[in-house]
């Protein structure tokens, strides 16, 4: 009857030397890859407040001023580009975007942002779809989209 | 079919929520028969339909006691959840949402399709500095950190959640309700404070919150919900390095005294208070919550004494993310059914100790590991090391008398998101 009770003190040590191994070597790729936030051209705005930005990606604002559906685009929570956004852009780490949409998806109080699986799907997007707001490498930037400063 | 089961699920005396349970439940299932039509990204931006859903599949096993259906022993695959979600925005200031939720976890909870909400949300502000609105229908209930999504493995820090402030045994009656939620939520450079306040019925008759209540009497009569009320004040820095909350009920139910019952029709009131508070950090998130929980069960007869006590919840929990894959949890968490009987030795007394004096209190000691395979599949494991009994299920453990005070739980869960 004591079965895996035993073992347990082994297996927790066992464990923790697994996942050490396993983290050697996870960092993400080098942070000269500069990010900038994109929106459609129809949202007509060059400046947004960090704190705007924030309510934007955590899925809180609904509209922009003109009443026009905000729509928001991110890459995988695994992507490296979406970290570096969501840590140079919005002062927050990916987990807690994650945590904030499925609190709202699975309470059914929001909705979560659309996932795009590259920059190129995400670029084609974001500039056609009108109140579309997203994030790319700023040598991915064309003139289908238009770039957003972000205020401190 | 959606539609019909709703309306067995609803009472005739809640014609209002029922109203908007079944219309929701309607346009839900229409949505629905349309396929996941978030894969058509015209579709998806057109009236913004999306469908979300979770899997998961759990392995219990205790050494003494059970949790979950019969887990000592062999162990028990008797925890399962299936949720689908699917939420519908046709104008910015319209959503309507809901979830089915299929869920088993041993005795307390027996599969079936459950609406674990389904309502209208109204906005009828939203601005950069401040929003408003109104919620029709059943609303999760808006309780600590975690309790509006507890059922979705992947918005849990651990396979169970704190049991001294989340039973798993009188879920239902924390779980959601129907009714009316207005909420508000004010954004400054300072933090954004967001409010939700609920008048509503809470789901009282099933029976896991029963057999909590009224241990092993069998009953006669039914449960009836009485109009309720819910709120939660959040406070969150803007970069959610620091969150704060509040919130508390007052749960209102009264019993239908059946035919030949020796029980009257006595009155039940519930008085949750909850603090929590988190910190979180790139790898770190320390979290926790405290809660008084007042009690009161009066004029149900002779043979079942009128109960007025305050029980107490705290836990401490720390999550660890070594990298975005995988992360470690730790956890104490204690809890006491009566504050003033902290030892349940006044209580046992009581009872001719027919009921342990271990049965009022929980003293869990629990570590975890989490790996999220991808951002779609997660696989857990922890370990419990549990002194007290008090949040045992009497469902899977009818024979509480010989309950053991001192017992170990080990779990694993495989879960998946889309």
């Amino acid at each position: 009857m004591t079965g895996i009770f035993d073992y347990c003190p082994r297996s927790i040590f066992l464990l923790t030397l697994l996942v050490s191994l396993l983290f050697t070597g996870n960092v993400l790729p080098a942070g000269n890859v500069i990010v900038e936030t994109v929106v459609h051209p129809s949202v007509n705005t060059e400046h947004l407040s960090k704190n705007l930005l924030r309510s934007i990606f955590s899925m809180r604002l609904r509209t922009w001023r003109d009443g026009l559906p905000v729509r928001v685009f991110v890459l995988p929570d695994d992507a490296p580009l979406h970290s570096i956004f969501a840590k140079q852009k919005l002062n927050v780490f990916p987990y807690q975007l994650r945590s904030a949409w499925d609190r709202l998806v699975f309470s059914g109080t929001g909705q979560a942002p659309f996932v795009v699986y590259s920059e190129e799907e995400m670029r084609a997007r974001i500039a056609t779809t009108p109140g579309a707001i997203g994030y790319l490498s700023r040598t991915k930037i064309d003139d289908s989209v238009q770039i957003v400063h972000v205020d401190e | 079919m959606i539609v019909s089961k709703l309306f067995m699920l609803t009472n005739n005396n809640k014609l209002f929520a029922a109203v908007s349970l079944s219309s929701t439940g309607l346009i839900l299932a229409l949505s629905a028969s349309a396929g996941y039509a978030d894969e058509h990204k015209e579709m998806q931006d057109l009236n913004r339909l999306q469908v979300h859903g979770f899997l998961s599949q759990g392995y219990i096993k205790t050494d003494k006691n059970n949790v979950f259906g019969h887990s000592d022993g062999k162990g028990s695959m008797d925890f399962r959840e299936i949720g689908l979600t699917a939420s519908l925005r046709p104008l910015p200031k319209l959503q309507f949402s809901g979830q089915l939720l299929s869920r088993r976890a041993g005795k307390g909870s027996q599969s079936g399709i459950h609406i674990d909400f389904g309502f209208l949300d109204y906005n009828f502000i939203n601005t950069p500095s401040s929003e408003f609105g109104v919620r029709l229908g059943r609303t999760k209930n808006p309780l600590g950190f975690y309790n509006d999504t507890r059922d979705v493995p992947f918005t849990r820090p651990s396979i169970l959640l704190p049991q001294s402030i989340y039973f798993d045994r009188t879920r239902n009656l924390a779980l959601a309700s129907d009714g009316i939620q207005l909420y508000g939520e004010s954004r400054a450079d300072w933090g954004n404070i967001t409010v939700q306040l609920g008048a509503a019925f809470p789901q009282v008759n099933d029976r896991d919150t029963k057999a909590s209540i009224f241990r092993s009497a069998p009953l006669l009569g039914r449960l009836e919900s009485e109009p309720s009320y819910i709120g939660r004040i959040l406070y969150e820095q803007p970069d959610g390095r620091l969150r704060l909350a509040i919130s508390g009920a007052q749960v209102n139910a009264g019993y239908d005294r059946g035919i030949d019952d020796p029980l009257s029709s006595g009155s039940i009131k519930f008085h949750p208070l909850i603090l929590s508070a988190q910190y979180n950090t790139e790898h770190w998130s320390i979290t926790s919550e405290y809660a008084l929980r007042h009690f009161r069960l009066q004029n149900f007869g002779n043979t079942m004494p009128n109960q007025n006590f305050t029980g107490e919840s705290f836990y401490l929990q720390g999550t660890y993310r070594f990298s975005p894959s995988w992360e470690a949890v730790i956890r104490y968490d204690l809890l006491f059914t009566d504050r003033k009987d902290r030892n349940g030795k006044k209580f046992a007394a009581m009872t001719n100790h027919q009921h342990p004096a271990h049965s009022r209190f929980a003293r869990d000691l629990t570590v975890g590991l989490r790996w999220n395979i991808t951002p779609a599949i997660m696989l857990s494991a922890e370990y419990h090391r549990v002194n007290g009994t008090a949040w045992l299920s009497t469902l899977d453990n009818p024979d509480f008398t010989n309950a053991e005070k001192n017992w170990n739980l080990f779990a694993v869960q495989a879960s998946y998101r889309f």
